[in-house]
């Protein structure tokens, strides 16, 4: 009996498989049931022997790799091909079909309060609501400056302020928002600072798709490149909540019985003096609202003045106005709200239409300053009619 | 470093391709080198408590083997044993005694204070600390030669496929392994990662999915109607055991690219008959751990029927505490255990009223009947296993059946869309698993001709790779 088989026969005792193919084995020592098999630059002659089906193994994930790419390019090309929902208002800002002249941007509280329809309708001059679920001001101004440089500049941006708005992202929320438009430099630097790995949604092919995302979201993009696109939820970007009062805030208080104290973050200062720059720069008219929020939550935090103090330092020597509606007329009222951070969808037109009217007369007054002190009006957008 | 992540997907090939390339006589300390910086990727430093259990038991070993005398050499067994052990007790268990002794005394009007000392448990301690232990009694016994070679001996404590999470290995079985020559086999290496494919599809695909609701639900119970809690709890059977023997496949199927054959851990265990049977199918290296190293040790079944019982409960429990430091797991271990108890005891009985109602042995009625009372009865043990306090448990338990609302199934991170998802990846593992008894599934396909084969396997992968769930999803039993 050879060497070979008596090692096969010991192998195949043991349950293990030697193959035709399998390099010379010597068998070196059988001791107490231990098989010491060692021969200096076998392992290298085992595994240059096997090319052939080495070469199978890398096509079959040659393959495999092709074919991910192939798929994430249909799934990026489908959710930009999608009409409605967050991703048609996001395909309609970031593919240059909006050029209004009053965009509103701001977090989940923007993209909820504000109906563009109605303050197009009272103004009677385009709007559109830029604002995003789950977004600080970072993200928020990353969004104005992509919006911008697809779209012809807006007269007017309204920013929302929230108690939040000093406080930076930490984790981008619902990541696969973004995904589909991570060509866009504005966005993607936006996000690279706050996830250092953006780089794989870019890059590593159905990444930012599958890993990002618990919730199968890349169906949509799939249905988006057959045609299909889910049922409208937003209007003009605007994405009315119609929710009633829930108990989310029952919960919050009893959570946090003491209160709650927002980050004023240095960064978060540098961001908002970012967006001031970009509108003054882009000579944009910029408006800070601080839309309303339910009564019982202001007094429940703890800084709120501190937060306010600093809108006004940062909006005066720039001359922009915060209109503040914490003390608006149905501010107590549940029946307007969904929480107390967001209006529902009766609360929302109602604010609207204030928002809209006051916006009529701000302008009206602005634009008979302008005249008066014979500055050029082109400053300032006439909103009277 | 986890398996379903980017590093290992960089790692494995790596490590492969280098094993292969060295020689016999460098490819064992490649093997630990991967395997320490596999263990590393977790948490560095706790890669010293591995060290002290390894070196405890190899010096153990070896004078275990010298040792002639019965009396020291027993002396010598224990004191293994107890060092081994102590290591376990002070990161695993020292809070969960400490804190049930404050609790206790609380109960005789002592009032003590929790010691402020907070110990993060080591990846997989308890499954290299059995490990372990299973060598040094092997040795004691004389069933396996002692390991001079410290390198191979620390590669079998810490071979990385089974490293945190088992099977839990016996010497007799892997340590000669790192011995042996394994060449580079294309069939050897195709079906490890078939193996793996299978495994990815159970965690990702079935197991994570699942684990989105199964944490929404447990982590606030009271939140939910009855059928929420109930499908909660059917769901938790199928991502726990998708999630173990999933980490389980992709543990085999790693060790079988490299030429390695550990032993299996599940075999379909809820196609069990009883929960004996269960018990015989279910992470069963650590099920035949516990019967050759306690149970038979105490006297098994082959006692008094008082003793008997208190073997079994006793097992059970310790069984319930290895799973995890809270009273929740030993209630559990109990639960299994009572189960095993009252099956013994009524199984004249329960003979008798099958034969009784025209149900004889074999019959497709009784065996369903038996199938689904087994399921039911894991699945309420699993209640205990899942939640998070015993009040917890409690609440699910009085309120299973209690609110259905078909109207409200959807939770906050398991949206109405992926149920269809979650259930057809359940019917799916379902038809895998039938299929695969009746014939080997891999071996059937390996028959098709090349293109339908790869369009196969690509389908298959790329399903994996849509619809796995990826977000930080540890394998429930690396806590163990």
């Amino acid at each position: 009996m050879s060497s070979e088989e008596s090692i096969n026969q010991v192998l195949s005792a043991r349950g293990l498989k030697a193959s035709a193919a399998q390099p010379r084995v010597m068998l070196e020592e059988e001791n107490n049931g231990r098989v010491l098999v060692a021969r200096e630059g076998e392992g290298r002659e085992g595994i240059l022997e096997q090319w052939p089906a080495i070469g199978h193994m890398a096509c079959f994930f040659g393959v495999l790799i092709l074919v991910s790419f192939a798929f994430n390019g249909i799934i990026t090309s489908g959710f930009r091909r999608v009409k409605t929902s967050e991703f048609g208002a996001l395909n309609d800002a970031l593919g240059g079909k909006v050029n209004a002249q009053i965009v509103i941007t701001g977090s989940s509280r923007a993209a909820a309060h504000y109906d563009p329809r109605v303050i197009e309708a009272l103004t009677g001059h385009s709007a559109f609501n830029l604002g995003r679920n789950g977004s600080q001001t970072d993200m928020q101004v990353a969004f104005l400056k992509a919006y911008l440089a697809h779209n012809r500049r807006p007269e007017i941006v309204i920013h929302n302020l929230d108690s939040f708005t000093f406080v930076t992202t930490r984790e981008v929320y619902d990541p696969v928002q973004y995904t589909p438009y991570l060509y866009d430099r504005n966005l993607y630097d936006a996000l690279r600072k706050i996830n250092p790995n953006t780089w794989k949604d870019r890059y590593v092919p159905l990444y930012g798709y599958v890993v990002e995302d618990m919730r199968l979201t890349w169906i949509t993009g799939l249905k988006g490149f057959a045609g299909w696109s889910p049922p409208e939820d937003h209007f003009l970007g605007f994405n009315p909540r119609s929710a009633k009062w829930s108990q989310e805030f029952q919960n919050f208080k009893a959570a946090n019985p003491n209160g709650v104290r927002f980050d004023i973050e240095p960064a978060g200062i540098e961001v908002m003096k970012d967006l001031i720059s970009v509108c003054r720069q882009n000579g944009i008219q910029l408006i800070f609202v601080y839309s309303p929020e339910y009564s019982e939550m202001q007094s429940l935090t703890k800084n709120r003045a501190d937060i306010f103090n600093l809108f006004h330092e940062l909006a005066a020597p720039a001359g922009i106005p915060v209109w503040d509606y914490s003390d608006w007329k149905y501010s107590d009222n549940q029946a307007f709200f969904q929480n107390s951070q967001h209006l529902n969808a009766t609360g929302a037109e109602v604010f609207s239409e204030d928002v809209a009217n006051r916006l009529k007369t701000y302008s009206a007054a602005r634009f008979k300053a302008a005249q008066d002190e014979h500055l050029p009006v082109a400053t300032t957008i006439d909103l009277r009619n | 470093m986890l398996f379903n992540s980017i590093g290992f997907a960089i790692f494995f090939p790596v490590v492969a391709v280098i094993f292969f390339l060295l020689p016999q006589r460098w490819r064992v300390h490649w093997l630990l080198a991967a395997s320490c910086f596999f263990y590393m990727a977790f948490i560095p430093a706790y890669i010293l408590i591995l060290l002290v259990t390894i070196l405890i038991d190899y010096f153990a070993g070896i004078y275990l083997e010298r040792v002639e005398d019965p009396q020291k050499k027993k002396a010598l067994l224990w004191l293994s044993i107890l060092s081994t052990c102590t290591v376990l007790f002070i990161f695993k268990y020292f809070g969960f005694f400490t804190g049930s002794f404050v609790g206790l005394a609380g109960l005789a009007g002592w009032h003590l204070s929790r010691p402020a000392l907070s110990i993060i448990l080591p990846i997989g301690l308890s499954f290299h600390t059995f490990q372990s232990l299973s060598y040094v009694v092997e040795v004691y016994r004389g069933n396996q030669k002692a390991e001079h070679n410290f390198i191979v001996y620390a590669t079998y404590v810490m071979f990385f496929p089974q490293l945190v999470a088992g099977p839990i290995e016996r010497p007799q079985n892997l340590l000669h392994q790192f011995r042996e020559w394994h060449a580079f086999h294309y069939d050897d290496i195709t079906s490890g990662l078939k193996r793996m494919a299978w495994g990815f599809f159970k965690k990702l695909v079935v197991a994570d999915r699942l684990a989105l609701y199964v944490n929404d639900v447990y982590s606030a119970p009271r939140n939910f109607n009855g059928l929420q809690l109930t499908l909660a709890t059917f769901f938790f059977a199928y991502q726990i055991y998708c999630d173990f023997s999933g980490y389980t496949d992709i543990a085999l199927g790693t060790a079988q690219v490299l030429g390695f054959r550990l032993m299996e851990n599940f075999e379909t265990p809820y196609y069990s008959l009883s929960v004996s049977e269960f018990w015989r199918r279910w992470h069963i290296s650590l099920s035949t751990w516990f019967r050759d190293y306690l149970y038979i040790p105490l006297g098994g079944n082959r006692v008094s029927k008082q003793r008997h019982i208190a073997n079994l409960l006793f097992t059970f429990c310790l069984s319930g505490l290895w799973h995890g430091a809270n009273w929740t797991y030993v209630f559990w271990g109990f639960l299994n255990g009572l189960y095993l108890v009252i099956g013994w005891l009524t199984k004249d009985w329960r003979t008798r009223l099958w034969e009784g109602i025209g149900l004889h042995e074999g019959t497709i009625a009784r065996k369903t009947i038996m199938l689904c009372t087994t399921f039911l009865l894991i699945c309420t043990a699993w209640i205990v296993f899942r939640a998070r306090s015993m009040s917890d448990a409690a609440y699910v338990f009085t309120h299973l059946t209690t609110g259905w609302d078909f109207h409200k199934i959807a939770t906050e991170q398991f949206l109405l869309r992926q149920l269809p998802v979650a259930i057809a990846a359940i019917i799916a593992l379902e038809i895998g698993q039938l299929w695969n008894r009746v014939v080997s599934v891999p071996s059937f396909v390996g028959n098709f001709p090349t293109p339908a084969r790869w369009a196969l396997y690509a389908g298959f992968v790329m399903t994996v790779v849509m619809f796995g769930v990826y977000k930080q999803m540890q394998f429930i039993y690396f806590q163990f």
